[in-house]
């Protein structure tokens, strides 16, 4: 491998397979790297006592690329020895207990990477345009991040 | 006004553009989708216009979105736009996207 090769690199991937948390995690891997650091994002069966089928996910797509590109460049200027980056996101139907987000980080050491991902996923929950529909038996409900400045959740 | 003009011009200036309307693409998504009924189309909008005043142009071709009017933003090319007097410049072919609570990860 050439080691000059190894330039700091972000991976988005917006797409409706099952993620692979053996690929994103390969895809950051670095010879300078020390750590790397993972969030997997599951699919829970319940929501307030009813069972949750499956998620549904959608997305606008070319902004959210665009958002979790500003993610990344936002993580490389808070955590300059960040190396690679990757972010999967699934859309379409996501069954109970499968993966909707894979976020892997790597760094040198392994405080940066940890923190990094941390402030990745919250940060996409805030800022991303990708919506996920719960569905239940018989009934369905979109769903809204806390973190979303302008979610009427008071009332 | 002056009494006389010389037209430097072998043929009149063509009208302002601004004062046309501009085609833009507005792009629905999530609960706004199901409300609207679909996932885009393009309007005609005045090309300066604030954000408040788009979407009651909106929700007069679509009136079930009126119930998410609390809830929503806009994406004006790709940048968020809180629903108020934030005055849009429109340009022909801009994208606009309702923008319901988002829910990713």
């Amino acid at each position: 491998m050439d080691e000059g090769e190894d330039v700091p690199k972000d991976f988005i991937k917006l797409k409706s397979e099952k993620l692979s948390v053996n690929e994103v995690s390969e895809l950051v891997i670095s010879p300078c790297c020390g750590a790397v650091s993972l969030f997997i994002g599951t699919t829970r069966n319940n929501f307030e006592g009813k069972k949750v089928i499956h998620l549904e996910y959608e997305a606008y797509m070319s902004m959210a690329e665009t958002e979790i590109k500003k993610i990344c460049r936002d993580v490389r200027q808070k955590w300059p020895s960040v190396k690679h980056i990757a972010v999967h996101h699934r859309l379409g139907v996501v069954p109970v207990t499968e993966a909707s987000v894979i976020i892997a980080i790597s760094s040198p050491h392994r405080a940066e990477s940890l923190e990094a991902v941390m402030y990745c996923i919250n940060t996409l929950k805030a800022s991303v345009p990708i919506w996920k529909k719960e569905i239940y038996e018989g009934e369905y409900s979109w769903k809204e991040n806390k973190e979303c400045f302008w979610t009427n959740s008071e009332k | 006004m002056c009494g006389s003009v010389v037209f430097f011009f072998s043929r009149p200036r063509s009208p302002d553009r601004r004062l046309f309307p501009a085609q833009v693409s507005v792009l629905y998504f999530a609960r706004s989708a199901e409300l609207a009924g679909l996932r885009c189309e393009t309007l005609s909008v005045p090309r300066q216009i604030t954000s408040l005043q788009l979407w009651e142009e909106i929700v007069k071709i679509h009136p079930r979105l009126a119930v998410i009017r609390d809830q929503v933003v806009f994406a004006v090319q790709q940048e968020y736009v809180l629903l108020g007097d934030q005055l849009l410049v429109l340009q022909p072919g801009d994208e606009v996207a309702i923008i319901p609570p988002i829910s990713g990860g």
